[in-house]
């Protein structure tokens, strides 16, 4: 149906995944990452996934120290990816946050994705698009709405 | 003698007791080579006092910990505590007074407000980096000791690595060598590491830990080479300094089943390469790099400045709590320079690998370790993740 396809065009404009793996720092007590949950949650940001996994980047010769030791180029690291799935508007504040939130200056601050997101499906209702993304209360409803001329 | 500390009402002062043994005219003004017979007990004491008096609530503390180290240095150990976790100042409700029932009020009471920091920080672990002043004065000395034990016996477990660069300087020269300083650092040819291995992990090591146990407290002293607990390479500048070097890498393993046992670990930062080649490591950098490797809660850096000034020329400009960002902001802005440089670069170190809070606190006022993490308005910067 014309509607439809419409709606899934225009995902793939409205909607980018922001994809963040970020240094973990020590065990249970991440703190950095619970920082940036905190500031993603103040400022409306209420879906995150969060997972744990290894990584390693080469950062030009220099080392990254975890725990005290350095590590260099191809020894894994735990890290934490952290994917956030917004409206184009949106993506320029949560890199922000991140940023504010997880920047030490020191080597294994991490990096950011954005990727875009072709569609996004709410399981329970069955709704598509920027009306799946959207949470009650989130961030969406602290901006000014967006008027989109079609 | 009796410990009193006079409390003019107007001026806030900091008057507050140990808990009664501990504070007992007996054990106090000795140094600290008379064991405190009563050490096992204060635990129970203090529980003790805890369970009997739970509405004790009225502040008699003053805002300002700001302690006169030059006023009658046999005087008691002053140490301020108060619930709150904010940073706010508060307003002494009450006076000490001289009088015993209102001593042994003041002492339980003062106990009473350190309950919410004792929780909160029970069964975490704290680095201190001791050197400066602190370790060259007899009385400060004893009150870090006496400090560290404290802090062992209510739940925290402290971990203390130390310098000595006044006893290497004066073995050095008994031995013959003329100590060498470029930019600040000490040029360590052979003989000059090997005089300084001896020096800090024979003497100074082994004099803190004795201390320690004549204090009450159970210490077992280390060097970065045992159980490699730091493996070192050789800094930068080695061609130029010698055998100066960097922390490669840290093994804590070993430290984990002494804290456990509640023994306070006490670490020499000399340490081995790959090929076994000894290295003076700075305590600063080792001690920040050790905290981010045990996965402690705090750093502290004992040093001889009253913290980070914001005004260079300013003494009271002091900057009670600041964040990464702020605090490199001051270093490039030039309001941080010359040996504060290096602490505050291995605090933000040792903060980015997940240490929750780094501070600078000055070592020249007796228990800054209890003020600093006891108490809300701390001895010096606090730097926050």
């Amino acid at each position: 149906m014309e509607g439809v396809a419409c709606l899934v065009g225009e995902c793939g404009l409205l909607l980018q995944a922001v994809c963040a793996v970020l240094s973990r720092t020590r065990g249970v007590r991440s703190n950095s990452s619970t920082e940036i949950l905190q500031g993603l949650l103040e400022m409306g940001i209420r879906g995150v996934t969060v997972s744990d996994v290894r990584g390693y980047g080469a950062q030009g010769g220099s080392t990254e120290r975890y725990e005290g030791s350095e590590f260099s180029e191809d020894t894994f690291i735990a890290k934490v990816k952290m994917e956030i799935v917004v409206c184009k508007e949106q993506v320029e504040p949560v890199i922000d946050k991140i940023i504010e939130k997880a920047r030490t200056g020191e080597i294994g601050d991490g990096k950011i994705f954005l990727i875009p997101v072709a569609d996004v499906v709410r399981v329970r209702t069955g709704e598509r698009g920027v009306h799946a993304e959207r949470m009650i209360g989130g961030l969406s409803d602290k901006l000014p709405p967006v008027i989109t001329i079609s | 003698p009796i410990q009193h500390f006079p409390c003019p009402p107007q001026a806030p002062a900091v008057n507050t007791y140990y808990a009664a043994n501990l504070s007992s005219a007996s054990t106090s003004s000795l140094p600290v080579g008379i064991p405190s017979s009563s050490s096992p007990r204060p635990t129970t004491a203090a529980a003790a006092m805890l369970l009997t008096k739970p509405q004790l609530s009225s502040s008699l503390l003053a805002s300002t910990p700001l302690f006169n180290p030059t006023s009658n240095p046999n005087h008691a150990k002053p140490i301020a505590a108060s619930p709150s976790p904010r940073r706010r100042l508060r307003i002494s409700a009450a006076s000490t007074a001289v009088s015993p029932g209102a001593t042994a009020l003041s002492r339980v009471d003062v106990l009473s407000e350190a309950l919410p920091f004792i929780q909160r920080f029970k069964g975490k672990t704290v680095v201190v980096k001791y050197g400066g002043a602190a370790m060259k004065s007899p009385e400060l000395q004893s009150s870090v000791i006496r400090d560290l034990v404290l802090l062992s016996c209510v739940g925290l477990r402290p971990i203390l690595v130390h310098g000595g660069g006044p006893e290497i300087n004066s073995w050095l020269l008994r031995v013959g060598v003329e100590p060498q300083f470029r930019n600040g650092l000490r040029v360590t040819d052979a003989l000059t590491m090997e005089v300084v291995e001896m020096v800090l992990v024979g003497k100074v090591n082994k004099n803190l830990v004795s201390l320690i146990n004549l204090a009450g407290g159970t210490a077992v002293g280390l060097c970065g080479k045992d159980a490699r607990l730091i493996t070192a390479r050789p800094s930068p500048n080695a061609a130029a300094l010698g055998f100066v070097g960097e922390v490669a890498r840290v093994d804590a393993t070993v430290l984990h089943p002494i804290i456990a046992s509640g023994h306070i670990p006490v670490i020499a930062t000399v340490a081995a390469d790959e090929t076994g080649q000894a290295y003076n490591i700075n305590a600063d950098t080792a001690a920040g790099e050790i905290a981010a490797a045990v996965g402690a809660e705090k750093l502290l850096l004992l040093t001889d400045v009253s913290g980070i000034l914001a005004d260079r020329n300013d003494p009271g400009s002091l900057v009670k709590e600041i964040d990464i960002a702020g605090v490199r902001q001051m270093v490039s802005g030039g309001q941080v320079a010359g040996g504060m440089i290096p602490k505050v670069e291995c605090c933000v170190r040792a903060l980015a690998q997940g240490v929750h809070t780094a501070s600078i606190i000055d070592g020249r006022v007796p228990h800054s370790l209890l003020l600093e993490i006891l108490t809300d308005e701390g001895t010096g910067t606090m730097i926050t993740g």
